[in-house]
C-alpha cells in the first residue's frame, strides 16, 4: 500500500469524523442517519491508512563459531564460515599457548521470549 | 428519529435494521466464508513464497557440484512431489519388516538422486544436499495441500473444509516458516538442534578420551560407535557418523550392539531432542522411561524389542526445544544444556548400573555440523 492510498485513507477518516460529530445530537431528522454513514466513512478510511502494514521482521541473528583452545582458556569468538562444525580441530594454535584448538560450538543466540508469556 | 419511534422517517430507519437483520442472517455464513478464503489466500500465497524461496536456495546449494542451473531447476522440479506409499496395515503382523524395507529403499533413490543432480559432491555434503531437498518437498506438500482444499472449498462452496483449512492455517505457517527459515543451516551444513543427541554422546566419550580415531564406524546404516571407559563401566556411545547430516540406523545399531555383547549389556540410555510445550524453557533438560526416538516405526520398535528380549533398563534424557529450534540453527540454549545431560549420564551410570557393567549410550538425531 503507498502513501496515495494512506492519504485517501488520511481523508476519508477526517471526512467521516466531521459528518459524525456534526450528526450526533442535533434536531435533524436524519441525524441517526449521518451518524451511521459517518461511522462507516470512518471506518473506511482507517483500514485504508492501516492496511498492508507488514509486522516490522526482525533480522536473523548470526550463526557464530565458538573456538576454545584444548590446554589453555583461551576462547574466540567469530563469524560463521562455510566448511565450520562443531569439534573440527582448527588449524590455527592458541595466540596464549600455542596448543591446538578445536571449534567447540556453532550457534545462534535467539531472542528471548516476551515477558508476557513468562507465566 | 430512532428505532421504533413515531418520526416521519423512522420508516427509513426501521426499514435499514429489518433488512440489515435478514441480510445478515441470511448471508452472514457466506460473508463469514468469503472473509476466511480471503485469510487463506493470503496465507497461501506466504506458504508459495517460502516454497519458491527455499526452491530456489536448493537450487543454489545444488549448482555448486556440477551441473547448470536448468539442468539442476528441471530435475528438482521432477522430484519435488516424490512420495513413498506407506505398506499395507490391513495385516499388520511384519508390517514393521515392511516399512523398514521401504524407507531404506526410499532412501536409495534420494541418494542415487543426489548423486545424479549433484555428482560433485562428496558424501557429507551429499548428505546436506538431501536434507536441503527434503526441506524443500516438506514447503512444496505443504503448499500444495493448503492450494487443493482452499480450492476445494472454493469450488464446492464446503463450510466445512473451508473453517477446517482456516482454523489449521496458523499451525501449517508456523511449521512452513520453521523449516524456510531452516533451510540456510541444511545448505550450509550448520548444526541444528536436533542434532544435540549426537552432540552430547561425542562431547561424553571425548571427556573419557575417546578420540575420532577410536570411532568403529557402520555398525548399522550410517551408524557408529566409540568405547570408552566411564565410571567403571564399559560404555558404548553411539551416535549417526556425521558431520553431514543424517540420522542413520540407531535403532538397527543398539540391537546388534546388544545381540553383540549379550549379557553384558544392563542398561541402554538414550539421548534426544524433544517438543516442549508453549511456556517451557527452551533447552531444558528431562528424563524419562523408554526409547527417546522420533522415527515412524521401525528404530524405535528395534530399541524397544531388544530391551525387552534381553531385559535391559532404557530410559532417556532430553532436550527440550519447539519446532523451529530442532530444525533451525542450533541455538546457544541448547548447546549450554549439554553439560547437564552429562552430568545426567553419569549419574545414571553410577546409580542405575554396578561397576562392570556394559551400557549403550545412544544420541539420537541429524548429525549436520557435528563432527566425530
Amino acid at each position: 500500500m503507498g502513501i496515495v492510498t494512506r492519504v485517501i485513507g488520511l481523508a476519508f477518516t477526517a471526512m467521516g469524523a466531521f459528518v459524525l460529530f456534526s450528526s450526533v445530537g442535533t434536531t435533524d431528522p436524519f441525524g441517526l442517519v449521518w451518524s451511521f454513514i459517518g461511522m462507516f466513512v470512518m471506518a473506511l478510511g482507517l483500514s485504508l491508512m492501516t492496511a498492508g502494514r507488514e509486522k516490522e521482521k526482525k533480522p536473523t541473528p548470526p550463526t557464530v563459531t565458538e573456538i576454545r583452545c584444548n590446554s589453555c582458556d583461551f576462547k574466540e569468538i567469530r563469524d560463521f564460515e562455510k566448511g565450520d562444525y562443531i569439534l573440527k580441530p582448527v588449524e590455527a594454535a592458541c595466540p596464549k599457548c600455542q596448543s591446538p584448538m578445536t571449534i567447540e560450538g556453532v550457534y545462534m543466540v535467539r531472542e528471548e521470549p516476551d515477558e508476557k508469556d513468562k507465566i | 428519529m430512532q428505532l421504533g419511534g413515531t418520526n416521519e422517517f423512522s420508516w427509513i430507519i426501521n426499514i435499514a435494521f429489518f433488512a440489515f437483520i435478514m441480510l445478515f442472517s441470511l448471508y452472514g455464513a457466506r460473508f463469514q466464508m468469503w472473509q476466511y478464503l480471503k485469510q487463506i489466500e493470503s496465507g497461501l500465497l506466504e506458504l508459495k513464497r517460502m516454497w519458491v524461496e527455499s526452491r530456489q536456495k536448493s537450487i543454489e546449494a545444488f549448482k555448486e557440484f556440477g551441473l547448470s542451473e536448468e539442468e539442476v531447476a528441471k530435475s528438482l522440479d521432477r522430484w519435488m512431489d516424490y512420495f513413498t506409499i506407506m505398506p499395507v496395515d490391513l495385516d499388520p503382523a511384519g508390517i514393521l519388516v515392511r516399512l523398514d524395507h521401504l524407507l531404506d529403499e526410499r532412501r536409495d533413490r534420494f541418494q542415487e538422486f543426489i548423486q545424479e543432480v549433484a555428482p560433485e559432491s562428496q558424501e557429507s555434503s551429499g548428505q546436506n544436499l538431501e536434507n536441503t531437498l527434503e526441506v524443500t518437498q516438506v514447503l512444496n506438500l505443504i503448499y500444495r495441500v493448503v492450494r487443493h482444499f482452499y480450492l476445494l472449498g472454493k469450488k464446492t462452496g464446503s463450510q466445512l473444509m473451508i473453517m477446517q483449512v482456516h482454523m489449521q492455517l496458523p499451525d501449517l505457517i508456523m511449521l512452513a516458516k520453521a523449516y524456510h527459515d531452516a533451510l540456510e543451516a541444511f545448505a550450509a551444513g550448520k548444526p541444528i538442534g536436533d542434532s544435540i543427541g549426537p552432540l552430547v554422546v561425542t562431547k561424553f566419550a571425548r571427556e573419557y578420551g575417546a578420540k575420532p580415531e577410536d570411532y568403529t564406524h557402520e555398525i548399522a546404516r550410517e551408524v557408529g560407535y566409540y568405547t570408552v571407559e566411564a565410571e567403571g563401566r564399559t560404555v558404548y556411545a553411539l551416535r549417526a557418523t556425521g558431520p553431514g547430516g543424517t540420522v542413520g540406523k540407531p535403532g538397527l545399531a543398539v540391537r546388534k550392539l546388544v545381540e553383540k555383547h549379550g549379557k553384558k549389556i544392563t542398561r541402554i540410555i538414550t539421548i534426544d531432542a524433544a517438543l516442549k510445550l508453549e511456556g517451557e524453557d527452551l533447552g531444558r533438560v528431562s528424563e524419562g522411561t523408554g526409547a527417546a526416538i522420533g522415527d515412524i516405526g521401525p528404530e524405535k520398535h528395534a530399541m524397544e524389542q531388544a530391551a525387552t528380549e534381553f531385559n535391559l533398563g532404557i530410559e532417556a534424557i532430553v532436550v527440550k526445544e519447539n519446532e523451529a529450534a530442532a530444525v533451525g540453527v542450533l541455538d546457544k540454549k541448547i548447546l549450554d544444556a549439554v553439560p547437564e545431560v552429562i552430568e545426567r549420564i553419569k549419574t545414571s551410570l553410577q546409580k542405575r548400573t554396578k561397576p562392570g557393567d556394559a551400557v549403550i549410550l545412544a544420541g539420537i538425531g541429524n548429525t549436520i555440523g557435528i563432527g566425530l
